[in-house]
Order: C-alpha cells, then sequence, then structure tokens
C-alpha cells in the first residue's frame, strides 16, 4: 500500500486531540448539536413538512 | 396509455444562458429566513419584553406619522453571566413618506436623542441610492452609510461608504436558472480591517437554499421551505470559529387569516415565539415570549398596534 499523507494513525491523534481537550471538546460539542439540530432539521422538513401545514 | 415526455430533462438542456433571472440582492441572501427567525425586514429583532403600543396614522397616501411607546427593562451589556436589566420608558416619534416607486424617507427620533433617518432614492430603471444614518447625544457614536445599488439583467453590484472609512463592494451573478453566486469586499480604515466572503444560493419553487463564508469567521447555512401559501419552516446555522461560537435555529412562520404566529428554538435552549391577532381593521394585539432556559431568562411583552 502506498504511504498516503493522512494516515489512519494521524486521523485517530486528530480526533483525540479534539474530544480530550476541554476547551475544544466544548466548541466540538456545541458544534454537534448546531449541526444535528440543522440537518435533522432539513430532513425533518424535506420529508414531514407538509404535515405542519393548514 | 400514459406517456411522460421528459419535458423537465429537455427543458434544463435548453437553457438560455443569456436570459437568466436577476438575483436577490447580496445584502438579502441572510435575510430569507428573517421573518421565521422573528426578526423584521430592516433585521431589526421583533421579540420585545414588557409593554408597546404603537400607533400610524396616514395623513394622505404618501405621508404617515408614527408613535411608538414602550415601557419595559433593557439588558445592559455586563462582564458576568448574569444579565442585568434596568426599567427603562421610552417614546419614538416618526415621519414617513413614500412616492413610491421612487423615493422613500423616513425618520425616528426617540426620547434619548437618537435619531434615526433612512433616505431610498431610485436614480434610474437599474440605479438605486441608499442612504441611512443613526445619531447619538454619545461622541463618536453616531454612524452614517451610503449604498449605491445597480441591478443589471442577471446580476446586481452595490458599492458601500460608511462613516469610519468605511468601503464595501458586493457582486452577485445568476449562474442557472437556480443558481446564483456571490461575492463581497469591505475595508474598515478606521479599525484597519478588511475581509472578503463569498455566497451561494440555490432556489426552487418550493424551498430556497444558502450558504455563506466570509474571512471574518462567519459560516452561515440556511434552508428555508415554503410548506404552502400560509406555512414556511426555516433553518439555519451561523458558526464563527474565531470566537469558537456556533448556533443552529429551527423555525416556522404561519400567516392567518386572524393572525400571524412564528416561532424559533435554537441549539443554546432559547425558544420564542410571536404572535399578532388582528382583532379588527387596523388594531392588532401583539404577545411576544422568549424563554433562554440555559441563561434562566425568561421575558414576556404584550402590545397593541393601531393604523396600518
Amino acid at each position: 500500500m502506498a504511504d498516503s499523507v493522512i494516515s489512519v494513525q494521524y486521523l485517530k491523534d486528530f480526533v483525540c486531540s479534539q474530544i480530550n481537550d476541554d476547551e475544544k471538546w466544548a466548541f466540538n460539542k456545541k458544534l454537534l448539536r448546531a449541526m444535528g439540530l440543522f440537518a435533522g432539521s432539513i430532513v425533518l422538513m424535506r420529508n414531514y413538512g407538509d404535515l405542519m401545514a393548514i | 396509455m400514459a406517456q411522460a415526455p421528459p419535458t423537465d430533462t429537455k427543458l434544463d438542456e435548453k437553457v438560455d444562458y443569456f436570459n437568466l433571472p436577476c438575483p436577490i440582492p447580496f445584502e438579502e441572501l441572510h435575510r430569507e429566513a428573517s421573518s421565521c427567525f422573528l426578526f423584521s425586514v430592516s433585521l431589526k429583532p421583533e421579540l420585545f419584553e414588557g409593554m408597546r403600543f404603537d400607533f400610524t396614522k396616514m395623513l394622505n397616501q404618501k405621508f404617515s406619522l408614527n408613535h411608538s411607546v414602550s415601557m419595559g427593562p433593557t439588558e445592559i451589556p455586563s462582564q458576568s453571566t448574569e444579565t442585568i436589566k434596568i426599567p427603562t420608558a421610552n417614546y419614538e416619534f416618526g415621519a414617513t413618506f413614500i412616492d413610491h416607486p421612487k423615493l422613500m424617507l423616513l425618520g425616528r427620533i426617540l426620547t434619548d436623542g437618537r435619531l434615526n433617518a433612512r433616505v431610498k432614492y431610485e436614480v434610474s430603471e437599474n440605479l438605486t441610492l441608499k442612504a441611512n444614518a443613526q445619531l447619538t447625544n454619545e461622541p463618536h457614536m453616531s454612524q452614517g452609510m451610503v449604498n449605491f445599488d445597480y441591478k443589471g439583467k442577471d446580476y446586481r453590484s452595490q458599492f458601500q461608504l460608511g462613516n469610519g472609512a468605511l468601503l464595501g463592494a458586493s457582486y452577485i451573478q445568476s449562474v442557472t436558472r437556480n443558481l446564483s453566486l456571490g461575492a463581497e469586499v469591505f475595508w474598515a480604515g478606521q479599525h484597519r480591517k478588511s475581509g472578503v466572503g463569498y455566497a451561494a444560493r440555490y432556489n426552487t419553487d418550493k424551498w430556497v437554499a444558502t450558504a455563506q463564508v466570509a474571512s471574518t469567521g462567519m459560516v452561515l447555512a440556511s434552508y428555508v421551505q415554503k410548506v404552502s401559501e400560509k406555512v414556511s419552516l426555516a433553518t439555519e446555522l451561523l458558526c464563527n470559529y474565531l470566537s469558537r461560537d456556533v448556533t443552529a435555529s429551527f423555525g416556522y412562520d404561519y400567516i392567518l387569516r386572524q393572525c400571524r404566529l412564528r416561532g424559533k428554538i435554537d441549539s443554546n435552549g432559547c425558544c420564542a415565539a410571536f404572535l399578532e391577532e388582528r382583532l379588527n381593521m387596523g388594531l392588532n394585539f401583539i404577545l411576544s415570549a422568549e424563554l433562554d432556559h440555559k441563561k434562566k431568562d425568561y421575558k414576556f411583552g404584550f402590545g397593541l398596534t393601531v393604523g396600518e
């Protein structure tokens, strides 16, 4: 397998650094919650939006 | 036997790129969902706390006077996490002159000495001049801005001049029948700051999606769905990666015969609603509520608006 710039170990280290650092995790938690609400709202609106119609 | 001619694909193939629709102005891209998120057309927040009374009197078809009284707590910025409120009472007098479509003049003055003035003048069919000013008694707090808007066949451009050596320009172009792309650049001489931003908007008959990125660290994405003639739903994601702040909101707007109900909920644990009930011709009763569970700040307001 050819060496790639982004290895699996690099990704693991990146994810761990984002989770273990308190300050970064506070922001990431807010970001995940906001993105979940945004994406979930879009999915619900497109699939079930007609149920809210009058 | 039913036949379904592929009209859609044929139409897509024959898009006339020299006859694209004119896009919306760049500054209005982030206002798509403003009504669902409880902002007025001028982006003033509709939610309020306390009592509000508005009276508008049309003196003739073009000229009207406006009296507004508001009483209630006003939030003042504080260093701590607690919100500090001071009870205040304000009276605002305003005058509006509209000579549709060429000229609009608007002025508002408050009892604390603040003056807001707006002018909109159509120099020609394609060129519009807009100016607005906020004048206060406090030194160095007054602001003024002039905009020149040019509307082309399938593009719009704007040039801005403001006090404090503020210069800005924006351009938006229709790329296809549904997609428009834009960019803006600004320079604030007084603060020695500059920035650039890009935006994209995709619209269909039923929904509109917009995305904006700016070098100030702002990322904005919004999606508005028109569920029916009376109901709109919207969602928005606003992120500033420099100040590490992110908020997502979901809002709705119900326009019914006798009332208009709008509400929103966001990812910071804040939910709000705004009701305008038409009691009679020209008489509206308004109710406002905002519950911020995270900060434990609860605001309720009621009011009356008289006149169109």
